[in-house]
């Protein structure tokens, strides 16, 4: 499935691709050629010009020296080009990949593409996206060092066939060891170091979870001793991977010399087409190396690869009819039915543990498995599913996610078509309207690192307000004035309920701070158990 | 016990002649031998005269190449050797400053985890590669020139004058690529994160239905960024084009000079006189000249990668309070008094938590209390400086001493407790000084007997908590806070998680404690509040 979405996005770029690819060529066979006819031509005219002016006259001078001049041209444009249709393939191909495959992580069941939605699991996949993009720059430096090989051989070919025969054996190994040995061996001080990382992380997390006896202890010295285990252990899996590296250019260094060698023992031929040769398979052999590369990253671009099609395993979203309008919800707590008439205002109470963000996240078609098995208008909420019930819940989680973008941006994700009047109405409800006027580009302030920091009750807010505008019959509401202080929090339990009596909305709240508790014209508690004094 | 106060501030180290340096010279030096042998050859053709003769000169041309070989993996092993020391020293310093100050410096654990070891990780390449890349590229074009001029000085003066367009050239495109760069960062920046943003955004872009209209932005902005990095890349490319430009361009204007200067055709007066081994030797030669100059090119994006890690990490450590300022000479002895005047937390701009004013006398047992997000364990951390302090006093024994003064004084039991790799016993005694083993009698009044009975002392223990639960951590940190012996404690929540029996246990051991500690419990515990001889309630 993966593999199908990057053909095809691939694909949209063909044009680039082919002529990246067929740049890169053109440059790879330049390269040889201005070597090898520098080579060739220089030996010519010491040849020429050693026999005296008679010769050096016959000597075709010009073609050459043209030919010299122009190749370097040639290649450097060659590059050029290269580097910039093969970016572009790459870039192109992958803004279509990215839509994709949100869209594919987006029609899966809510609870396993939430799963892969927490902010770590969302880091490591755009950096899987990001290595596909170079796998296919360097997809088109492929052709080019197969160019480069074969302009080598022609090169070899000039000085005779057992030049060539043992010039095309060098390749040979260089390819073997380069592309089939490297990545083999390389792989496993990798998969080292990537496991060292990683067991670093989660220990370096664990101090800082708790970093307040380091200091007071002044345990520093013990637990740098401690991460030292996993910091040595990544120093040495670097330095093997280094070596290993090493290991293989300079054994492709190597047989680069003999091969040069080898074609100057073996050749039949005059000077100056030993020396084409000779410098030619130099240069060939320089640019078929990059054979290597491109198997010990291709490894890297697999791996992700692999890590992304789990994606496309995942199940798709069931549904199940419309909910009518008007429809009250039911739910069972402590095996009694309680029913909730539309339009009904409800508070949920119970201590921490007892599941009330549980219920209002089933409720929202996030989860699925609340106790209460809440129904409405007689069809379980499980049953629903997100895609039903999202048009009747407008729900603001505890945890208040904003999105990377503007005031604006954030208020549109209600629905489509949000006015800036109603995003003001919506702001004026949830209190946030003259800090949003205060700020310097107003609705459409980028918030974010290098925009305005909101505060934890700013956020509450504007993730308030955006359900607010959602317009569906029922608010779900957790925690919305965590972080108030009392005056604010007093005139958000008016707005709120001033607009819910205009709106004839449902709310279920759950809030264990006592100023919203008077917006609620009834109270089920959750869990049995009375909630703590104060 | 060395104080982290005294650690030397880590840093970077310049870039410098080092042993990687010397290993990509010597790379030249093997360059060199390769095009003697090789210029040597070229001219005594054909080899089949003197069998002895060509052998040598072969050999010269693969022992050319192996120098090269073996000099390039030095080069490589010896820039890695010192990226690693830099690595670990850097782990060691840092983390001894990042860890305790995490609060101080308002950051989540995840970012300083993004600085603490993917930043230094990101410093790698730019240490390994680039830095003595660098170097080797300012010093290896004039070895090169110099062996050239030693077969011939013209070509030598051509591939040196080719340094001033090129350095021009490099100048100008270097200048054009970062102007365009800066023009693009902003945008570049908030889009290119747009995608993971909202992959991490997916639950509530699914609950409002926004998943088909967030796609197509993604799209969009995923061309948009397409767009505006070709733009860029096209003057980056530019700046590499010119290198490989003149790379190209001097082996071209080598070889046409030698080889009409052979021809004996030359548009001007010869300079010198030429053979073919010379020129030879001289063509071969040219690819080394701008060769450093590629390779530095290639390690580029190291050295931004690098900068940006080390920007980042400068900036983390000028955040950091100075931790050097030690306070007052060390006091012993319980405190008769502990008090804070108009303490004021604040953890983001504008949401001040307090002011709190309080005064405890020691001995004695008293708690704290408030509803969650009252500032009860931000009064506890701000007591200690660990937590960002806007305005406010803090006494002791009616001398007014920096939070930093505090905590030699303090046993803290907080809401987790960090474990060190070692055995339950150890762990027990981080905190205290003397080697004495923990009383049995207190690890069961403080509610861990029954894990000590099940699984020992002995229990090994690592970092994540092996099996033992957030109750279970908790109360190690009591039990170490208590046996530290510190004459003052700073407790949240100590009897929370607990059953009530075992709060009871708790709460008489506290006040057994309290009659020559000064102690301070946040907490909800009615029980524990009753048993206080003072409360503060936060609001």
């Amino acid at each position: 499935m993966i593999d199908r979405l990057l053909a095809e996005a691939v694909d949209g770029q063909k044009r680039a691709a082919r002529i990246a690819a067929a740049l890169a060529m053109l440059a790879a066979i330049a390269g040889v050629a201005l070597l090898a006819t520098s080579g060739w031509f220089l030996t010519g005219a010491a040849l020429a010009g050693a026999a005296g002016l008679g010769a050096a006259g016959t000597f075709n001078y010009l073609l050459p020296s043209a030919a010299i001049r122009a190749l370097a041209i040639v290649r450097t444009l060659g590059r050029y080009g290269e580097r910039l249709y093969g970016h572009r393939a790459a870039l192109f191909a992958l803004a279509r990949l990215r839509p994709a495959l949100f869209h594919l992580l987006a029609s899966s069941a809510p609870t396993l593409a939430l799963q892969r939605s927490g902010g770590e699991v969302a880091a490591s996949l755009g950096s899987d996206v990001d290595a596909l993009e170079s796998g296919v720059v360097r997809q088109v430096t492929l052709p080019a060092a197969l160019a480069a090989g074969a302009a080598g051989v022609v090169a070899a070919l000039l000085a005779g066939w057992a030049a060539a025969l043992a010039f095309v054996a060098v390749l040979g190994v260089i390819y073997v060891v380069g592309r089939l040995g490297a990545p083999a061996v390389l792989a496993r001080w990798r998969r080292d170091h990537a496991q060292a990382l990683a067991a670093f992380k989660r220990d370096y997390a664990s101090y800082a979870a708790n970093p307040e006896e380091i200091a007071i202890y002044g345990l520093a010295d013990q637990v740098s001793e401690a991460l030292a285990v996993h910091s040595r252990q990544i120093a040495q899996t670097r330095l093997a991977l280094v070596r290993g590296e090493a290991l293989i250019g300079g054994g492709q260094v190597l047989f680069t010399s003999l091969g040069v060698a080898a074609i100057l023992a073996l050749a039949d031929s005059g000077a100056a087409l030993a020396a084409l040769a000779a410098l030619g398979a130099a240069a060939a052999a320089e640019g078929w190396s990059g054979l290597t590369r491109i198997a010990i990253d291709r490894q890297q671009v697999d791996e992700a690869r692999g890590r992304l099609a789990g994606l496309a395993d995942l199940p798709g979203r069931i549904g199940g009819a419309s909910i009518p309008p008007g429809n009250g919800i039911a739910m069972t707590i402590d095996g009694t039915t309680h029913d909730l008439p539309p339009g009904a205002r409800l508070r949920l109470a119970g201590g921490s543990g007892t599941g009330k963000s549980r219920l209002l996240a089933t409720l929202a078609g996030l989860r699925g498995d609340a106790p209460e098995r809440p129904a409405i208008g007689g069809a379980v909420a499980a049953d629903l599913g997100l895609d039903r019930l999202r048009e009747t819940f407008a729900y603001a989680p505890q945890d208040a996610r904003l999105i990377a973008g503007t005031v604006a941006d954030n208020l549109r994700l209600a629905r489509p078509g949000v006015t800036p009047d109603a995003m003001w109405t919506a702001l004026r409800t949830a209190c946030l309207d003259d800090m949003v006027r205060a700020l310097p580009a107003g609705l459409d302030q980028w918030l974010g690192d290098d925009g305005a920091r909101l505060s934890g009750g700013q956020r509450k807010r504007l993730s308030l307000a955006r359900a607010l505008l959602a317009g569906r019959p029922w608010l779900l509401l957790d925690e919305p004035s965590e972080g108030l202080d009392l005056t604010v929090e007093d005139e958000l339990a008016d707005r709120l309920g001033q607009w819910l009596d205009q709106t004839g909305t449902g709310l279920i709240l759950v809030s264990h701070r006592p100023g919203l508790h008077r917006l609620a014209d009834r109270t089920w508690t959750l869990g049995g158990a009375d909630e703590p004094a104060g | 016990m060395t104080d982290s106060d005294t650690r030397t501030a880590p840093e970077v180290p310049r870039p410098s002649l080092s042993a990687a340096t010397g290993w990509w010279l010597a790379d030249s030096l093997g360059a060199v031998l390769f095009a003697a042998s090789l210029a040597a050859i070229m001219g005594n053709w054909p080899l089949g005269s003197d069998r002895v003769a060509a052998l040598w000169l072969l050999a010269g041309l693969v022992l050319g190449g192996a120098i090269r070989a073996v000099a390039q993996g030095l080069a490589a092993q010896a820039g890695q050797v010192a990226a690693n020391r830099v690595k670990q020293d850097l782990h060691r310093n840092l983390h001894g400053v990042l860890l305790p100050t995490r609060l101080l410096r308002r950051r989540l654990v995840g970012e300083d985890l993004r600085l603490a070891v993917d930043d230094v990780e990101a410093l790698e390449g730019m240490i390994a590669r680039f830095n003595p890349q660098r170097s080797a590229a300012l010093l290896s074009p004039l070895l090169i020139a110099a062996f050239i001029a030693a077969a011939s000085w013209f070509s030598a003066v051509i591939l040196l004058a080719t340094l001033i367009p090129f350095s021009l050239g490099m100048a100008l495109a270097g200048m054009a690529g970062k102007a365009e760069a800066d023009r693009q960062m902003l945008a570049l920046s908030r889009l290119s994160g747009l995608f993971v943003d909202r992959v991490a955004s997916l639950p509530v872009i699914l609950s409002f239905a926004a998943e088909d209209r967030i796609a197509r932005q993604i799209g969009d902005a995923a061309r948009e960024v397409a767009e505006r990095t070709m733009q860029i890349l096209r003057i980056a490319f530019a700046s590499s084009a010119m290198l490989e430009f003149f790379a190209a361009l001097s082996v071209a204007l080598v070889a046409v000079y030698c080889g009409f200067s052979l021809l004996g055709l030359l548009p001007f007066p010869a300079p010198e006189r030429l053979d073919l081994q010379q020129a030879f030797f001289a063509l071969a030669l040219a690819p080394e000249f701008y060769l450093g100059m590629r390779r530095l090119a290639a390690a580029y994006h190291d050295k931004q990668q690098g900068e940006a890690a080390q920007r980042r990490i400068d900036a983390a450590l000028a955040e950091s309070p100075a931790a050097g300022a030690a306070g007052p000479a060390a006091r012993s002895g319980t405190p008769a008094m502990l008090a804070c005047t108009g303490l004021t937390v604040e953890y983001e701009a504008g949401v001040p938590i307090g002011p709190i004013s309080a005064a405890w006398q020691g001995p004695g047992l008293h708690a704290v209390t408030g509803q969650t997000g009252a500032g009860k364990s931000s009064l506890l951390r701000g007591l200690v400086g660990l937590a960002p302090v806007k305005a406010g006093e803090i006494w002791l024994d009616d001398q007014a001493v920096p939070p930093v003064a505090l905590r030699h004084l303090v046993g803290w039991a907080g809401q987790g407790a960090m474990l060190l790799p070692g055995t339950l016993e150890q762990n027990l005694t981080l905190g205290s000084q003397t080697a004495a083993t923990v009383p049995d009698e207190l690890i069961t009044r403080c509610g861990l007997g029954d894990l000590v009975a099940a699984r020992g002392l002995a229990l090994v223990i690592d970092p994540r908590g092996s099996g033992l639960s957030g109750g279970e951590r908790r109360r190690i940190g009591l039990i170490r806070a208590i046996f530290s012996g510190r004459p003052v404690l700073l407790l949240d929540e100590p009897t929370a998680d607990l059953d009530p029996v075992n709060a009871a246990r708790v709460i008489a051991l506290l006040h057994e404690l309290s009659a020559s500690r000064l102690i301070v419990a946040a907490t909800h515990d009615p029980a524990l509040v009753a048993a206080a001889v003072s409360t503060v309630a936060l609001s």
